[in-house]
């Protein structure tokens, strides 16, 4: 029973974290219609933004975390314009246009980060990580505590963001109708970079919380570029609600595999529950969109 | 005005290349005179893997350098120099394997010093069978290498999953009290999980239990094994993997308040990169090393383990590590196959036949420690002799601590709490 408590404490901690990292992505892909494969190259990025931070400021990360994402939020708005002209192309398959062009984006990513910080992994060290938190048998790490809290306030910005300004109500009205949040006076593709901004600022902060947690290094792009898909299509792609149920899901799901089955049949066990849920409910999780 | 060859000068010519092709016979002929044993190197000097690849080239032209100034290889009485010719393998096995061809039909090598990484000396070893080169590889580490029992390669260092295997006895009978757990967990990749399963078979000669063994995805969060390693709570946690699953498993471990009484891990933890990123968290954490100068070894040609780290820091400006000292041992195993099979050189086909089982027959002791290479088994050719040197972080820096006579510190066991 120890050993349950601590592997669910572990799941919830990582998942919540992960369901994060995905928020973004599925606002992107709600507002510009764009599944952005450079979502593991933001995570990485801004885990190396911390680093430098760390290494040539002296800033903590947790001082750090809001300081990369406003700057990757600059990045973000900067290239939200390419991204949306692109997804709006008169030409043939602008999807699969952009699709081609964050994988692009990706791939520069990963060449500039190998360039600059070479193969080596980075450890980007914190202050809060001290001894774990003892509940009884189960132990919380404080860092990882204190990163799924930020991950929390990160999220719920999100989402007051989302459903309590009229910013927020412009967001879902072009998610909802392109066409006809138009019509109604809302400048669309303005729109649509801040929306970018927003996605780019929010993972680059996720990837500073990653990088205290585990390590940083060029490859690790991949890893959470297949956790924010894994997450998106099980919470329905553009659903934003639902991306904190299966967050939840995937981090509980791959620590209880993890420990009880082996950790080799974790993603056997979470592609085998996707696909069941994709059979049951098409619209996912929560069968509804943003 | 037209030019025109005259007759005299196509005489002139004709004798200017005639004399010039008579130079070169005379050149074969002298070489015929005064012959050479002709060393191939085939390793990695560009592409990713080029640091170890010069650190392998360096070691072997070590060992070229002071057998030449004693005048070269005695064989029957009469010295003969050693000639070393490179091939770049650009870090890539199918280069490797072009070089090692080359080397052979061109350059008319008579014996191979092998690459850095497993992968080219596997690409390197058919072209060596195919013209029956023998080959003395430094570095290979990879058991994959001696399965299929390769005639003409022979290995310096001992596979990977018997020096990881060896290590843990070599602990257990360091410490006290002694331990009597271990759990093994390592990266389901190659080299990584031949590591975990050197860890693994070697628990039962330690006298341990192996209280679980987990291979994982490369890519795997560590936060599950790290959880299911503290309920098991064995006395020693063992850990093959490469430098960020180690990194990340330190910090898991740190996380969740877990500190085993030791943790092992297989040669990353000497990658300047794990001290320096974890900091203090390092401290304490052991790996495993074939070769340290303290090792009370010696030989005629280099001298003692401690002159070898001397003569070699004093020509290249920094300390060997065990795969240099692999790689000039490799020499010292030419030099004694070569004397004992006494036929002087050049050698033809059957005399290098005749100098591969020379090699198979070596039974020496070196400055790298005792050389003899298996003749049966699945680690056919491989020299399994050394004993690892267990190494342990200390205030950053990585200082053998087992066994006691190659110990230039003392063994930090149990591992107290996380500061």
């Amino acid at each position: 029973m120890d050993l349950f408590l601590q592997a669910l404490a572990n799941g919830v901690l990582i998942g919540g974290i992960l369901a994060c990292l995905t928020i973004g992505f599925q606002l992107t892909f709600g507002v510009l219609h764009v599944i952005d494969f450079a979502v593991g190259g933001w995570v990485m990025l801004g885990g190396y933004a911390g680093y430098w931070a760390l290494t040539l400021l002296g800033l903590d990360p947790f001082i750090s975390l809001p300081l990369v994402a406003v700057v990757f939020a600059l990045v973000g708005r900067a290239l939200g314009p390419l991204i949306y002209h692109v997804r709006t192309s008169r030409y043939a398959r602008p999807d699969l246009m952009a699709l081609a062009l964050t994988f692009g984006i990706f791939i520069f990513m990963r060449g500039g980060a190998l360039w600059l910080w070479s193969f080596n992994s980075r450890n980007v060290d914190t202050a809060i990580a001290g001894p774990a938190i003892q509940l009884g048998p189960v132990a919380l790490p404080v860092l990882r505590v204190v990163a799924f809290a930020a991950a929390a306030a990160l999220s719920l910005a999100v989402f007051l963001f989302l459903y309590r300004t009229r910013f927020g109500l412009a967001v879902r009205a072009v998610a909802q109708s392109r066409e006809n949040a138009g019509l109604m006076g809302v400048d669309v593709p303005r729109l649509s970079a801040q929306v970018y901004a927003v996605y780019t600022g929010l993972t680059a902060g996720v990837g500073v919380l990653l990088a205290t947690i585990y390590s940083v290094n060029p490859d690790v792009g991949v890893r959470y570029t297949l956790f924010a898909f894994f997450v998106a299509v099980l919470a329905g792609l553009g659903s934003v609600g639902g991306v904190l149920v299966a967050g939840l899901f995937l981090g509980v799901v791959e620590s209880l595999v993890a420990i009880y089955v082996g950790i080799s049949y974790s993603h056997l066990v979470i592609f085998g529950a996707l696909y069941a849920v994709l059979l049951i409910s098409p619209q996912g999780i929560l069968r509804r969109g943003l | 005005m037209a030019s025109k060859l005259s007759r005299r000068d196509f005489l002139k010519t004709s004798a200017l290349g005639v004399g010039a092709l008579s130079v070169g016979a005379v050149g074969r002929g002298a070489r015929a005179q005064t012959p050479t044993i002709r060393c191939g190197v085939v390793t990695s000097l560009s592409g990713a893997n080029r640091f170890g690849g010069n650190l392998t080239r360096r070691g072997y032209d070590l060992w070229a350098e002071e057998i030449n100034k004693l005048g070269g290889i005695d064989i029957g009485g009469t010295r003969y120099k050693v000639e070393m010719s490179y091939g770049d393998a650009q870090s890539n096995p199918a280069s490797g394997a072009s070089a090692a061809e080359r080397l052979i039909v061109q350059e008319e090598v008579d014996v191979i010093f092998g690459p850095y990484t497993s992968g080219v000396t596997l690409a390197v070893q058919p072209i060596c069978n195919k013209y029956r080169v023998p080959m003395i590889s430094g570095s290979a580490e990879s058991p994959k290498v001696w399965v299929d029992k390769p005639p003409f390669n022979f290995g310096m260092i001992p596979a990977v999953d018997l020096s990881s295997g060896k290590s843990l006895g070599v602990i257990a009978d360091s410490v006290s009290p002694r331990p009597e757990s271990v759990g093994v967990v390592g990266v389901n990749e190659p080299f990584s999980d031949d590591t975990a399963k050197g860890f693994r078979d070697g628990a039962e000669p330690a006298e341990l239990e192996l209280t679980g063994f987990e291979l994982f995805p490369a890519k795997a969060d560590v936060t599950p094994v790290v959880t299911k390693l503290k309920s098991q709570n064995p006395d020693i946690v063992a850990v093959g993997g490469h430098e960020e699953v180690l990194i990340n498993f330190v910090k898991a471990a740190k996380s969740l308040g877990y500190r085993p009484k030791a943790m092992v891990m297989h040669y990353g933890i000497t990658a300047p990169a794990f001290a320096d990123q974890l900091g203090a968290d390092a401290n304490g954490v052991m790996g495993i090393s074939l070769w340290t100068p303290g090792v009370p070894y010696s030989d005629d040609l280099f001298g003692s383990a401690a002159d070898y780290d001397k003569l070699s820091y004093a020509r290249w400006g920094s300390h060997p590590d065990y795969t240099e000292a692999a790689c000039s041992a490799s020499g010292l195993v030419l030099q004694d196959a070569a004397a004992r099979m006494g036929k002087a050189p050049p050698w033809n086909r059957s005399d290098r036949e005749a100098l591969a089982k020379a090699i198979e027959a070596t039974d020496i002791e070196t400055f790298y420690g005792p050389v003899a290479f298996e003749t049966k088994g699945d680690h056919f050719h491989n020299n399994t002799r050394p004993v690892p040197v267990v190494v342990q972080i200390t205030d950053g820096k990585v200082v053998p601590v087992a066994p006691a006579d190659a110990a230039e510190g003392d063994i930090v066991y149990p591992l107290p709490a996380w500061s």
